[in-house]
């Protein structure tokens, strides 16, 4: 079994140095959300991402043990960096892979450092499966 | 091109590339609870070449009431959005869609009446998103699943006890079945349906020998287990009433394979009874 999602997302920051959560919207799922939890005995792998903005920011995978706790730790996974405006397309050979382990486990995608105020966008690639490889 | 030669390989080369029994070539149900089959022979599959069937979403309309794996409860926001964490707990008919009105009943497109006794539907469910947990009730409203005999019940509301993405069952005519779907992952979602089905014309094997081979697995034939682990009364009521089995054999017993001359001659005498 495996599923591949896109997740898009998009924010407006005001000021540089700004950082935040994106919200997320994909083809697959009814309505917006801001992390994606792992089902117990499967896992995420992120394969790809694009970055694109009309000024420079960094974008993270974050990922958590419990995102049902009330106030859930956050811990970054990955982190690429869009210098400027433009683009940026990013694919991996090897995916970063989160196991659900608990059923509790989660992913999001944040932005920090952004270089002014403006759009961006993140659209990532993620598999959710229950295969080893 | 490997996975094809694998599968037919492996199920003896009576199924296609579609995992579908080939016309000519046999079919066993097996059924856990009465340790015991039906067995067929595919006279001719009469969809061959149209055997996939885009359904859609998922029959579940919008502002339904559903039970959530949190225990409260959750609205289903727009048709065929099966919500975050949620689940059905009775299990649900596909519904004719348009153009379709004409089939036996309405509410279920896989329903054959008891006249329908030399036909069956070997239905391949596939979901989208793979991620859905899937189970089946036989009959609707009787979950099957169990753990350690009695003790625990299990399904897509359990932590054991479905699948994610497929279900593959054959329809027996005068049964209903309740398909139930899971989610337990944080995001509404859009499903969506895609069926392989095979419509055959069956025969029963007069031949009380070839019975016994087949199940003992000398010749080959698709085996699709059933899983009823509960005899429920409509399963007695239909194998009774649609193939003429008595009430206390509701099947073939499937016999080792050092016990032929008994089996023989048991099921000599129930293919006497038998109306297919």
């Amino acid at each position: 079994m495996k599923w591949l999602i896109t997740l898009y997302g998009t924010a407006s920051p005001t000021a540089s140095g700004a950082s935040g959560d994106f919200t997320l919207a994909s083809t697959d799922v009814h309505g917006t959300f801001t992390l994606v939890r792992i089902p117990k005995g499967l896992k995420s792998k992120v394969w790809a991402k694009r970055l694109a903005g009309t000024v420079g920011f960094t974008l993270q995978v974050q990922a958590s043990d419990d995102v049902t706790a009330s106030t859930p730790t956050w811990y970054v996974v990955d982190s690429e960096h869009l210098a400027s405006a433009g683009s940026l397309e990013l694919e991996k050979r090897r995916p970063i892979v989160i196991q659900g382990r608990t059923g509790r486990e989660g992913i999001k995608l944040s932005y920090a450092n952004t270089t002014g105020a403006g759009t961006i966008y993140a659209v990532v690639e993620v598999e959710i499966t229950d295969e080893e490889d | 091109m490997l996975i094809s030669f694998l599968v037919m390989y492996f199920w003896g080369g009576c199924v296609d590339s579609l995992g579908l029994v080939r016309s000519g070539d046999y079919l066993t149900v097996f059924i856990p609870a009465t340790q015991s089959a039906l067995v067929f022979r595919v006279r001719s599959r009469v969809n061959e070449g149209r055997e996939v069937f885009n359904y859609g979403p998922l029959p579940i309309a919008s502002g339904t009431s559903l039970p959530t794996y949190e225990g409260t409860s959750t609205t289903v926001p727009a048709d065929g959005v099966l919500p975050a964490r949620s689940y059905i707990r009775d299990g649900i008919a596909f519904p004719a869609l348009t153009g379709m009105e004409t089939v036996f009943t309405r509410s279920d497109i896989w329903y054959l009446s008891e006249d329908d006794r030399d036909r069956l539907f070997h239905v391949k469910t596939y979901m989208y998103p793979p991620v859905i947990r899937t189970d089946v009730q036989i009959p609707a409203k009787v979950t099957q699943g169990r753990f350690q005999k009695e003790r625990v019940i299990t399904g897509v509301d359990s932590e054991l006890g479905f699948g994610r993405g497929f279900i593959e069952v054959v329809h027996i005519p005068l049964l209903d079945y309740g398909y139930r779907f899971g989610n337990d992952t944080n995001l509404n979602l859009k499903t969506f349906v895609k069926f392989v089905y095979g419509e055959y014309l069956v025969e029963v094997p007069r031949n009380p020998d070839l019975i016994f081979d087949i199940l003992v697995r000398k010749v080959p034939s698709l085996w699709v287990t059933l899983p009823i682990a509960y005899v429920d009364p409509k399963i007695v009521d239909a194998l009774v009433r649609v193939y003429g089995f008595p009430s206390d054999r509701l099947g073939f017993k499937v016999y080792r394979a050092d016990e032929r001359d008994r089996a023989v001659r048991e099921y000599s005498e129930l293919l006497k009874l038998l109306k297919v």
